[in-house]
C-alpha cells in the first residue's frame, strides 16, 4: 500500500470550515461504536467509521470525502454527548462535509435540495408562496405589534400533506388555550438547520439571514418552533448572526399551560402509546420531560418506555440531511424504532418532530406493520383529545 | 526458673456451645497439671481480663495459655509484659466456627490444640529485645537526585538526621539539565517552572543534613541502626554511622547508539530527549547537522522501551516528558508543525490534560509502528509509520528535527552478576537457587551474600510489587525514585517521601529492639548454638536477606537487626542449632508429639497441617469466619514461613503415627506472594528430600503434601483439606500408630 501523506495544509482547511475541535479526538472509538449505523447490516454501515473519518480530518489525509462515508453521520449526537474528551463530533462532520460541498463537489441527490432551498427558501421544492396552504379555513392569525409569539412552522409541516396536520394540531392547541401567536407566511424561509449540517454554509448563511431580517422587521420577540431542528438552530446558530430571541419548542410550551391550568386532555383516547425522543429536542436540547408530561395527561393513555428512552433514544435516522437519503430496506434506523415499539406493547408510537414522524412512518410502511402500529405526532393526539 | 502455668478458657462467641469446656479444663489440670485454669464467659472482656491479672498477681502464673479467638485478634487485650509467656489456642476460628458443634471430633479437636498450645508454652521463654551499643537513628541517603533530596527534606522536616551523598559535584541529578516540568497544577496545561533550586537550597541549608558531594559509597559494613558507612570524598575516606538507607541513585538514558533503525548515528539531526531538554535549557535549539533554528520536529517515543529487542518495560515518564517537549515547540511558535509517534499515549492522571492542551495545539498524534526515519532528499528528515489508527502506512511531511524518547535504565541494573563463592571440592551444592546481584558500585554493602540489593527482572531492587513498595531484601535499604521503577518527577517525590518514612520506620523499630517488616513489632530473634555449628553453611546461604555473615572459617555471624525473624535458618539447619526462644526445632517437634494418637482400630486418622501465618493461617481463620466447614482430623500449627520448616518435624510426625502432614504456604516463583521472598520455595526444595525419609520409613509419599494458596483462596481450602484428608485415608493407617 502507498503511503498516505499527512497535510498540514488540509487539516487546516477542514478545521477552519468548521471542524473546530477534530484535533481534541485521542481516538478512542467509543463514537463509533455508539454510532446507531452499528445497529444495522449494509454498506453504509461497514464504510462509515466516524472514529476512522475524524482520523483522517484530523491528519489532513484523504479518503474521508467518499459520500458514503462523508453524508452517512444523521447528526445524532449520541456519540458526541458521551465523548469522553468532549469533541464536537456533529461540528466536525459539518466542517469536513462544509471543505467538500464547499468546493462545489455536492452529491448528486442533494443538488435538487439544496437548489430548491436557494430558489423557493424550503427544500421540498414548494412554491414559497403555498408556503400558508396548510392554513386554509383555519384562521389562523397574522404576526402583528401586538402579537406575543410567532409561530414557525417547519417547512416540512408547512409541504407535506402528512404533516401538516402537525402544523394545523398544534395551532389548534394554541388557539384552544388562549395563546397570542400568529405567522408571518410566505416570506419565511427554511431555518437552514439541515442545509449547514450537509456543509451548505453559504445557503445557510443566505437563509438565516433573509430570517433575520424578516424575524427582526416585524418585531418578533418570542417563537414557538414545530421542530426541535428550527428549535435548535434558532438558539444555538442564529444568535451570533444577529438573531436573538427567545424561542421554545411547542411542547415546552403546552406543558407550562397544562400547568398553568389553561389546557387539559379529557378525552378518553385508551392506548397504549410509546414516546421517541427526538435527537434535536432531547440530546441537543435537553428536552425530555415536557413531551411526556403532555403525553401522560391524555385520558387513558398508557404510557410505553422504549428500550432506548431518553438520552439514550435511538434516532429516527432523518437528521443531518439524511431525511433525503436512498436506504435500503433493513438498514432503517426507523425500522429498530419499530419493532421495539411493537414489542413493548405499544399500539401508538408518537414522538414530536415532523422528520421522526416521516421517517417512522416510512419505517412502518416498509415493514408493513401500519395495521399494529400507528404513527403519529404528539400534538395529533394532544389535539383530539382536548375537550 | 520453674514455670507457672495458668490456662483461661473463653466460652464466648459459640466455643461454649460447640464444646464441653470443662472437659477441656479438666485436662488441663489433670493432663498437664497446670497451676491454675479458668473459664470466662467472655474472656476479653474487663472481668475475664481481670482473672488473669489476679492469677499474675496473686498466684504468680507467669506463662499464660489463652484458648479462645485466633491470636490474629484481640492482641491489645491479650498483651502482658514482657516477663510474660503468651501463647493463644485457637479455639474459635479454627475449631468452633469451622466444626459441627457438639461433635466428638470437634471435642478431641479442641483438646489437642489445647494439648499443643500448653506444651508449646511450658516450651516458651520469656523474650529480651535484641539490644547494641552506639545504635545510630540517622538515615543515609544515596544519591542526591530528585528522590534522595525528597528523602533527606521529609527525613529532616520529621526530626531525623541525614547523611546525603551525590557523586556529581552538585546537587540536582537527572533534573539539573531540565529546563521546565510538566504541570502538576490545575489546570494542568501549562509547564511549570523547574524548583530545583529551591530544593537544593532546603537542602543545603538545612543544618539536620550532612551533604557530601563528589562522592561515593566505598562500603557499607553492619546492619540497620549500626550500619557503618565509609564515603569516599576527595580522594579521602569519611566513617558515618547510620540506622538505615535510602537508595535512589536513578536511572540513565537508555543507550542511544543501539537506536539505529530510528536514524540515530546515521542523521545528525535525530538526536534523544536529553539532548533537546539541553538546547532548551541553554536556549539554542538548532538542527546539528547545520546549526540552523528547528522549524519542525519529530518525537519517537518508546524508542528502545516496551520493545523486546531493547528494553521490554515502559519507561513511564517519556510519553509526558516528550509532551513536555512538544508544549516547548508550541510556546516558542503555535504554528511549528511537531509529531508525536507513540504506541500508547500514557499520560495517566491529570497529565491527559496536557495530553489534550497539545492535540488542541495542533500537534499531529501518530500511534503505530515506525517503519523508517530518512532523508527527503533535501537534507530534511521524513518519518514513515504504520497508522494503526487509518490502517494505512502513512508518511509525516519533511521535519529538521527527529528526538528520540529513549526511556531510562535503573543505575542498579548497570553492573555484572555478582558470583556467589562457588563451592570447594567435595562439598555438597547447593540446591537454594541465588539471587541475582549485580555489581552496580552504588552501595558496596559487606554481605555475605553480594555488594548490592538483589534484583528482579531487568535489574530493578527487588520491592514486592504488590504489597511492600519500598522493601528490598535488605533489612532498612529502601530503594526510591528511577532506581527502583521508572517513574516520572511527581510519583519520583511520593517515592522519596515514602522511602524516608520506611527508613524512619526502621530505625525507631530496630532502635527498640523490634522486627521491621512483616513481622513488626516482634521481639524474638534467632539464636545460634554455636558449639555445634558444623559451619555448612546452609543457614548463610538460605537466609533470603542476607542478615547472617560468615566469619573466614565459614561460621555464621548473625546480624540480629537486619533479620525478619522468618526462621528460614532454623528451617536451613541440620544441627538445629537455631532457636528463638518462643519458636524452635524441638518445641514445634513436642507439640506435634503433644498430639494424641487414636490407634488404628477406631479409624480416627490424624492429620498436621504447617500453615504459614502470612496468608494460610489467616485464609483459615476467613474459612471460619465464613463457617466453612472442613475435616475436623487436621491439627493446625502455625509457622513463620513454610521456609522454617525443619525436616526432622515431619520424621517426628510419622513416627508418631501422625497419618500425614500438609503443608500451606505462600506461592512462590517470580510473581511470588512469600512474605519471606523465597520461604515457600525452600520448602519445595526441602520436601524433595522427604522422599528419602519416607522410603526409609517404608511411607507412601501421599502421605505430605504442599499447596500454595493466598487469603482470598480461603473458600478453596475445604476442597483442599478434605481432598487431601480422603487421599490419606485411602492409604490407610500408619503402620508406626502405637510405636
Amino acid at each position: 500500500m502507498e503511503p498516505k501523506a499527512v497535510s498540514l495544509e488540509m487539516r487546516e482547511y477542514i478545521v477552519e470550515m468548521g471542524a473546530e475541535t477534530v484535533n481534541w479526538c485521542m481516538q478512542c472509538g467509543l463514537c463509533t461504536n455508539l454510532c446507531p449505523w452499528r445497529l444495522v447490516p449494509g454498506e453504509t454501515s461497514e464504510s462509515f467509521n466516524i472514529r476512522h473519518m475524524q482520523r483522517l480530518g484530523q491528519m489532513g489525509m484523504e479518503g474521508f470525502e467518499d459520500e458514503m462515508v462523508l453524508f452517512a453521520c444523521s447528526t445524532c449526537s449520541m456519540c458526541q454527548t458521551n465523548c469522553p474528551r468532549g469533541v464536537k463530533i456533529v461540528d466536525n462532520v459539518r466542517g469536513m462535509r462544509a471543505s467538500i460541498v464547499g468546493g462545489g463537489m455536492v452529491p448528486a441527490n442533494l443538488r435538487p435540495i439544496l437548489g430548491s432551498a436557494h430558489a423557493n427558501g424550503n427544500p421540498w421544492s414548494g412554491a414559497r408562496e403555498n408556503r400558508t396552504a396548510w392554513q386554509e379555513g383555519l384562521n389562523i392569525p397574522q404576526f402583528g405589534p401586538d402579537t406575543e409569539y410567532f409561530l414557525f412552522v417547519c417547512c416540512h409541516s408547512c409541504y407535506d400533506p402528512r404533516s401538516t396536520k402537525v402544523a394545523k394540531s398544534i395551532a389548534k392547541l394554541l388557539q384552544h388555550a388562549g395563546v397570542s401567536f400568529g405567522v408571518i407566511g410566505a416570506e419565511e424561509s427554511c431555518c437552514g438547520e439541515s442545509m449547514r449540517k450537509l456543509g451548505d454554509e453559504e445557503l445557510f448563511q443566505k437563509l438565516a439571514q433573509s430570517n433575520i431580517e424578516l424575524f427582526n422587521g416585524k418585531g418578533v420577540k418570542k417563537i414557538i418552533t414545530t421542530s426541535p431542528h428550527c428549535l435548535w438552530t434558532f438558539k444555538n446558530e442564529y444568535p451570533e448572526m444577529g438573531g436573538e430571541w427567545e424561542v421554545i419548542h411547542y411542547t415546552e410550551l403546552l406543558s407550562q399551560l397544562l400547568n398553568e391550568g389553561k389546557l387539559a386532555f379529557p378525552k378518553d383516547l385508551g392506548k397504549n402509546v410509546a414516546f421517541h425522543d427526538p435527537c434535536y429536542l432531547g440530546r441537543h436540547s435537553g428536552i425530555y420531560d415536557a413531551p411526556r408530561q403532555l403525553l401522560g395527561s391524555i385520558q387513558g393513555v398508557e404510557a410505553v418506555e422504549l428500550g432506548r428512552h431518553r438520552e439514550l433514544s435511538l434516532c429516527c435516522a432523518g437528521g443531518g440531511g439524511r431525511i433525503w437519503a436512498e436506504v435500503p430496506m433493513g438498514e432503517r434506523f426507523g425500522e429498530l424504532r419499530v419493532t421495539d415499539a411493537i414489542d413493548r406493547g405499544a399500539s401508538v408510537l408518537t414522538t414530536s418532530c415532523p422528520y421522526c414522524l416521516n421517517m417512522l412512518t416510512d419505517a412502518c410502511s416498509s415493514l408493513e406493520k401500519q395495521e399494529v402500529l400507528e404513527i403519529n405526532e404528539l400534538s395529533e393526539m394532544l389535539a383530539a383529545a382536548l375537550p | 526458673m520453674d514455670k507457672k502455668t495458668g490456662v483461661y478458657i473463653c466460652t464466648g462467641c459459640g466455643i461454649g456451645d460447640a464444646l464441653d469446656a470443662d472437659a477441656l479444663s479438666n485436662l488441663a489440670t489433670s493432663e498437664f497439671k497446670v497451676a491454675s485454669c479458668k473459664l470466662s464467659p467472655i474472656l476479653c472482656s474487663a472481668e475475664g481480663l481481670s482473672l488473669m491479672r489476679q492469677d499474675i498477681d496473686g498466684a504468680g502464673i507467669d506463662t499464660l495459655v489463652i484458648a479462645a479467638c485466633s491470636p490474629r485478634v484481640m492482641t491489645d487485650a491479650f498483651t502482658f509484659e514482657l516477663d510474660k509467656v503468651v501463647e493463644r489456642v485457637n479455639l474459635r476460628e479454627q475449631v468452633a466456627w469451622c466444626h459441627p458443634a457438639g461433635d466428638e471430633d470437634t471435642q478431641m479437636l479442641a483438646e489437642d490444640q489445647l494439648r499443643m498450645g500448653i506444651t508449646k508454652a511450658n516450651e516458651m521463654q520469656p523474650l529480651t529485645p535484641f539490644e547494641a551499643e552506639d545504635m545510630s537513628k540517622r538515615i543515609l541517603v544515596v544519591g542526591g537526585g530528585l528522590t534522595g533530596m525528597t528523602a533527606a527534606v521529609e527525613a529532616a522536616k520529621a526530626g531525623y538526621e541525614a547523611v546525603l551523598v551525590e557523586k556529581a559535584g552538585e546537587l540536582g541529578g537527572y533534573l539539573k539539565d531540565v529546563l521546565k516540568l510538566p504541570p502538576s497544577r490545575p489546570p494542568y496545561e501549562e509547564l511549570q517552572e523547574n524548583t530545583l533550586a529551591t530544593l537544593a537550597e532546603a537542602v543545603a541549608g538545612n543544618p539536620k543534613i550532612t551533604v557530601y558531594t563528589g562522592a561515593q559509597v566505598a562500603s557499607i559494613a553492619g546492619a540497620p541502626c549500626l550500619f557503618d558507612v565509609q564515603v569516599q570524598q576527595n580522594g579521602s575516606q569519611v566513617s558515618e554511622r547510620v540506622g538505615a538507607i535510602v537508595m535512589a541513585t536513578g536511572a540513565v538514558p537508555y543507550e542511544a547508539a543501539k537506536l539505529a533503525h530510528l536514524g540515530y548515528g546515521t542523521s545528525p539531526d535525530v538526536i534523544t530527549a536529553s539532548q533537546l531538554e539541553l538546547m532548551f535549557k541553554a536556549a539554542n535549539v538548532t538542527r546539528p547537522s547545520n546549526g540552523q533554528p528547528v522549524s519542525s520536529v519529530a518525537f519517537i517515543l518508546c524508542a528502545g522501551s516496551r520493545d523486546p529487542e531493547h528494553l521490554p518495560y515502559c519507561s513511564a515518564a517519556c510519553c509526558v516528558e516528550s509532551l513536555k517537549q512538544a508544549k516547548y515547540f508550541k510556546e516558542a511558535n503555535p504554528d511549528t508543525p511537531v509529531y508525536i509517534f507513540y504506541k500508547d499515549m500514557r499520560a495517566h492522571g491529570h497529565y491527559e490534560l496536557l495530553y489534550k492542551q497539545l492535540q488542541k495545539d495542533g500537534v499531529f498524534f501518530v500511534r503505530g509502528k515506525i517503519t523508517g526515519v530518512e532523508d527527503d532528499g533535501s537534507g530534511s528528515l521524513v518519518v514513515a509509520a504504520d497508522d494503526e489508527l487509518t490502517r494505512s502506512p502513512m508518511m509525516s511531511e519533511s521535519v529538521d528535527l527527529v528526538v528520540l524518547a529513549n526511556g531510562m535504565v535503573s543505575t542498579s541494573a548497570l553492573g555484572e552478576p555478582f558470583k556467589a563463592q562457588a563451592p570447594k571440592e567435595g562439598e555438597e551444592e547447593a540446591e537454594v537457587p541465588t539471587d541475582t546481584i549485580l555489581v552496580s558500585n552504588i552501595l558496596n554493602l559487606q554481605y555475605r551474600q553480594g555488594p548490592e540489593l538483589p534484583a528482579l527482572k531487568y535489574g530493578f531492587p527487588d520491592s514486592h510489587f504488590i504489597c511492600f513498595p519500598y522493601e528490598s531484601r535488605r533489612t532498612g535499604i529502601y530503594p526510591a525514585g528511577t532506581v527502583r521503577a521508572p517513574m516520572d518527577y511527581a510519583a519520583a517525590v511520593e517515592d522519596g517521601t515514602g522511602a524516608a518514612l520506611k527508613a524512619i520506620q526502621c530505625v525507631e523499630m530496630v532502635s527498640q529492639g523490634k522486627a521491621v517488616h512483616p513481622r513488626a513489632g516482634d521481639m524474638s530473634y534467632p539464636e545460634f548454638f554455636m558449639q555445634r555449628c558444623t559451619q555448612c553453611k546452609r543457614c548463610t546461604e538460605e537466609c533470603p536477606f542476607g542478615a547472617i555473615n560468615e566469619d573466614e572459617k565459614a561460621n555464621p555471624i548473625p546480624n540480629p537487626t537486619r533479620c525478619r525473624r522468618c526462621g528460614v535458618c532454623m528451617g536451613a539447619c541440620p544441627e538445629r542449632i537455631i532457636s528463638f526462644k518462643n519458636y524452635s526445632v524441638a518445641m514445634i517437634g513436642n507439640v506435634i508429639k503433644s498430639i494424641n494418637v487414636p490407634d488404628e482400630y477406631d479409624e480416627k486418622p490424624r492429620l498436621i497441617v504447617l500453615a504459614c501465618e502470612n496468608d494460610a493461617y489467616p485464609a483459615l481463620d476467613m474459612a471460619g469466619i465464613r463457617r466453612l466447614n472442613y475435616n475436623a482430623w487436621m491439627r493446625i500449627i502455625p509457622v513463620r514461613c513454610l521456609g522454617s520448616m525443619n525436616l526432622v518435624w515431619i520424621a517426628d510426625a510419622l513416627s508418631k503415627g501422625i497419618d500425614g502432614i500438609l503443608l500451606l504456604g505462600c506461592k512462590h516463583g517470580d510473581d511470588y506472594q512469600c512474605h519471606f521472598i523465597k520461604g515457600s520455595e525452600l520448602a519445595n526444595i526441602r520436601m524433595t528430600k522427604i522422599q528419602e525419609t519416607l522410603n526409609r520409613l517404608r511411607l507412601e509419599s501421599e502421605r505430605v503434601g504442599l499447596e500454595q494458596l493466598s487469603i482470598a483462596d480461603y473458600s478453596r481450602l475445604p476442597e483442599i483439606l478434605d481432598a487431601f484428608a480422603s487421599k490419606v485415608e485411602a492409604l490407610g493407617p500408619n503402620p508406626y500408630k502405637g510405636f
